[in-house]
């Protein structure tokens, strides 16, 4: 006991010696506690769909090919639509292997795509939505699988709903039944912390709250990673991140804050990764209610707005100037910006509206420092033209009770985009026929009572059109009804930004956070 | 005493009952929707009612509460809404981080915090006094995540001499989980590197921690310690000619103790909403961190789960120290 007890004093204060990461060895630091389950089935989250895909794979890929999101070919090597345009094929990829060892085949798929249907978790809509019934999808001979949609889709939708990493990763399923119960036949709490995948890394350890540790997984079809592990420490708090960086103990930080990002800009030994993200921060204003049930008002508030002092100001420029739903670098996006702060202009559109005294009006925020800051701006920028913003702020929790109970009359809030097609979007934003329960979508054209039947039909045509041209142009023009008549204030598209050491080479972000891979990335030193 | 005893105990049961109740109920009756908040705002409303139909909250508040109460006497907490795991294997897992940094900061505390408090009671109005005093202030008023970043800043980045955030190098293995404890585990399993690696990761957050009751006990001992100082038997001692060590610890201070047990037990409870923030800037996988998703997150069994599990820690606490009085001062009878 006294030898252990010397052994300690004499450890504890010796320096400790300063660890730099191994070459092969990918040290991220990042917020690890959105992590609470690891069965593709069911996860939602960006953070955790993330890791999903460094050790799963799908039918195909959704990669950033210089500056634009393709679909590229995963464990199908090819795929063909009928000219019905309703059946997909497609062509597994000979030799893929499963981290088992095992082959990966058109059973693996069936049985992946079913569990997720029946399992029926909150994501399963974005496959659902075209694909509900397990039966859908059929086995033509080991190497080719049929999917059939419940209406024509256009080519880019069925490749990023079946590229979604998640409800639409391939298990191995002869493992997965192996851990299935009576009680559990799907192996859900089994596969909330093991691994079944056949992605480039294989999952070795998920300590909640501590650490995720992925290997390499040497028989990847594509070959093998750059880095022989990848290591996700838990450091929720971007300060400490910084210095962690600074200090050489992690390779990337992943969730510092824009002003912290912009001391590496000129920093020599670091690389400042950025890229645009698609999602949108918006205002909504409830269209359903006065005053905002006037489109003058509406468009009012859109010429009030001081955008660059949101951008510049509160967001420290981590973010690309745009109006329309459908970001800039996204299939379809409408690169029109008419709106910057006119006071005048807006003055008289309140005045034409019949509100030349404008009018008193809540607006909630979440408790989000950069949501209430926002808030803050846009009530003294509103403040201008007579309407007078009280800001309640809420947590997550009673913000979207209120929002999706259609209770709000005005609010500050972000959206991410689902999967990587203008479809994600078009049908939260537009597609809305009756404020009623019984729409078929009820996402925020809905929550903000803005009905337009008319656009609604033009998105549901919008996403059986198969030529890609005219599909285009239709979701040009349905943004281009949106930007003057919905119920939305664009602000920006934020940025998505991490730095590493310059060491840290291949490092792509991926609009789609969660679709980033890190199979391409290597160390130099 | 066993009576008392007995007696203290039931009335713990009632505490810990009454608590549940009503963080249940005002859990539940607070205008929010916890579960379309889990599952993120582009959840549909369809994904959100399954949801709630899955883990029962569609049903009638009483009927939750009937049933929450026959899983708790069968020992279980439910499930968390936003974890998906049992809240009581939740708090195993969480809990022993909070515990072991919770203690070693008590202990820093208590040793600390006597300390001074004596050497500025015997030496009023001088020096160390006022340094005392100043310390004291100090660790009172400067909040735990500052404190935190500057020692991070001072002994992580610029000096190097203290490891950064976590519990363990990043390369580290984990010693295999027995207990939960990681000083333990790494004590069962031999492994002397990840012990004392542990121990250099404990220093700043422990310190970080303990300092805010460092600072309240030495005020606390330092007003006791005056107070018996100024005592006729004080004056007596020392006029027989006794040492004044001896004065000081085995004649004052032992009389002193009475006001300082009280804080330090509350001080022990306490320590547990202090990790939130110690936890947070440490990155140490703790309950506090737990606790402050689960409320932020309105996760009704997560939220009813630690507010049982916190107040039966206060209770149990509260219990030590009354029952510490008598061992104290023999005069104190509990019948």
């Amino acid at each position: 006991m006294r030898r252990i007890l010397l052994w300690c004093l004499v450890s504890a204060l010796a320096l400790p010696l300063l660890a730099v990461p191994p070459k092969d060895t990918l040290i991220i630091g990042a917020r690890t506690d959105i992590i609470v389950d690891l069965d593709p089935a069911r996860t939602y989250e960006v953070f955790t769909n993330l890791i999903i895909e460094q050790y799963y794979d799908a039918l195909v890929n959704i990669v950033m090919d210089q500056g634009e999101v393709v679909a590229k070919p995963g464990l199908a090597q090819s795929w063909e639509v009928s000219e019905d345009g309703l059946t997909w094929t497609f062509h597994l990829r000979r030799g893929a292997k499963f981290h088992s060892g095992r082959e990966v085949t058109a059973d693996d798929v069936i049985y992946s795509f079913t569990r997720s249907l029946s399992l029926n978790f909150a994501p399963i809509w974005i496959l659902s939505q075209y694909v509900p019934d397990p039966s859908m999808i059929k086995k033509i001979d080991d190497y080719t699988v049929s999917i059939t949609t419940k209406q024509p889709v256009a080519e880019l939708i069925i490749a990023s709903v079946v590229g979604f990493q998640g409800i639409c990763s391939i298990v191995d399923s002869e493992l997965v039944k192996a851990h299935a119960t009576e009680n559990d036949p799907w192996a859900n709490q089994w596969l909330k912390t093991h691994d079944a995948g056949s992605g480039p890394f294989i999952l070795v350890e998920w300590t909640p709250n501590e650490r995720i540790i992925l290997d390499r997984f040497d028989e990847y079809w594509a070959g093998p990673a750059g880095v022989k592990r990848i290591i996700f420490i838990d450091i929720p708090e971007p300060a400490a991140q910084k210095l962690a960086l600074d200090r050489g103990d992690i390779d990337i930080a992943w969730d510092l804050l824009p002003e912290q990002v912009d001391l590496y800009r000129s920093a020599p030994g670091f690389t400042v990764i950025e890229g645009p993200s698609w999602s949108i921060e918006y205002l909504a204003m409830n269209a359903g209610k006065p005053p905002f049930d006037n489109p003058l008002v509406r468009e009012a508030i859109r010429w009030a707005i001081d955008y660059d002092a949101i951008i510049y100001g509160i967001q420290k420029g981590a973010a690309m100037p745009g109006q329309t739903f459908i970001p800039a670098g996204m299939f379809g996006h409408l690169p029109e910006t008419p709106f910057h702060k006119d006071i005048e202009k807006a003055k008289a559109l309140l005045a034409q509206a019949g509100y030349a005294e404008g009018f008193e009006v809540e607006m909630l925020t979440s408790t989000h420092p950069r949501r209430v800051a926002i808030a803050t701006q846009v009530q003294a920028d509103l403040a201008q033209i007579g309407i007078k913003v009280n800001i309640t702020q809420m947590v997550s929790a009673q913000f979207y009770e209120l929002y999706r109970a259609q209770k709000h009359t005005f609010l500050v809030a972000g959206w991410g985009v689902d999967y990587a097609d203008p479809d994600a979007l078009a049908k939260p934003f537009a597609h809305c026929c009756t404020t009623g329960p019984e729409a078929p979508v009820r996402q925020l054209a809905w929550r903000n009572m803005y009905v337009d039947c008319e656009t609604t039909a033009l998105v549901e045509a919008a996403a059986k059109e198969l030529d890609a041209e005219k599909r285009r142009a239709m979701y040009e023009e349905i943004q281009r009804r949106i930007l003057h008549n919905g119920p939305y204030v664009i602000l920006y598209y934020p940025l998505n930004q991490v730095v590493t050491r310059e060491v840290v080479k291949g490092l792509v972000l991926n609009p789609m956070l969660s679709f980033t891979e890190f199979w391409p990335v290597a160390k130099t030193g | 005493m066993l009576g008392y005893i007995a007696r203290r105990l039931i009335w713990m049961l009632l505490v810990l009952w009454g608590v549940m109740t009503i963080t249940f109920f005002v859990a539940r009756v607070i205008p929010a929707d916890p579960v379309g908040a889990i599952l993120g705002p582009q959840a549909p409303p369809e994904a959100i009612e399954r949801e709630r139909e899955r883990l029962g909250l569609n049903r009638p508040i009483y009927v939750q509460y009937i049933r929450y109460i026959f899983d708790l006497l069968r020992g279980d907490l439910g499930i968390s809404l936003r974890t998906r795991r049992p809240v009581l294997q939740d708090i195993a897992q969480f809990f022993p981080a909070t515990a072991e940094l919770a203690l070693s900061a008590f202990l820093i505390g208590v040793v600390l915090g006597i300390s001074v408090g004596v050497v500025s009671a015997v030496y009023p109005g001088r020096v160390i006094d006022h340094a005392s005093r100043v310390f004291a202030i100090v660790g009172l008023s400067m909040p735990a995540f500052w404190l935190g970043l500057l020692l991070l800043l001072g002994f992580y980045y610029k000096l190097g001499w203290l490891p950064g955030p976590g519990q363990l190098p990043y390369w580290m293995p984990r010693p295999p989980r027995v207990t939960g404890f990681l000083f333990v585990d790494a004590l069962l399993a031999h492994d002397w590197s990840a012990l004392t690696s542990y121990l250099k990761h404990l220093v700043m957050p422990a310190f970080t921690l303990g300092w805010i009751s460092t600072a309240s006990i030495a005020r606390i001992t330092r007003a006791s310690m005056l107070e018996v100082l100024r005592e006729e038997y004080i004056k007596t001692a020392r006029m027989k000619g006794l040492k004044e060590s001896g004065v000081v610890m085995k004649h004052a201070f032992k009389n002193a103790l009475l006001p300082i047990i009280t804080v330090v037990g509350i001080r022990l409870a306490s320590l547990l909403e202090g990790a939130v923030l110690t936890e947070t800037v440490f990155a140490w996988p703790g309950l506090g961190r737990y606790a402050t998703h689960s409320f932020l997150s309105i996760d009704f069994n997560a939220v009813v789960g630690v507010a049982i599990f916190t107040a039966f820690l206060y209770a149990f606490c509260n219990l030590a120290v009354d029952l510490l009085y008598a061992y104290l001062n023999p005069k104190i009878r509990y019948v």
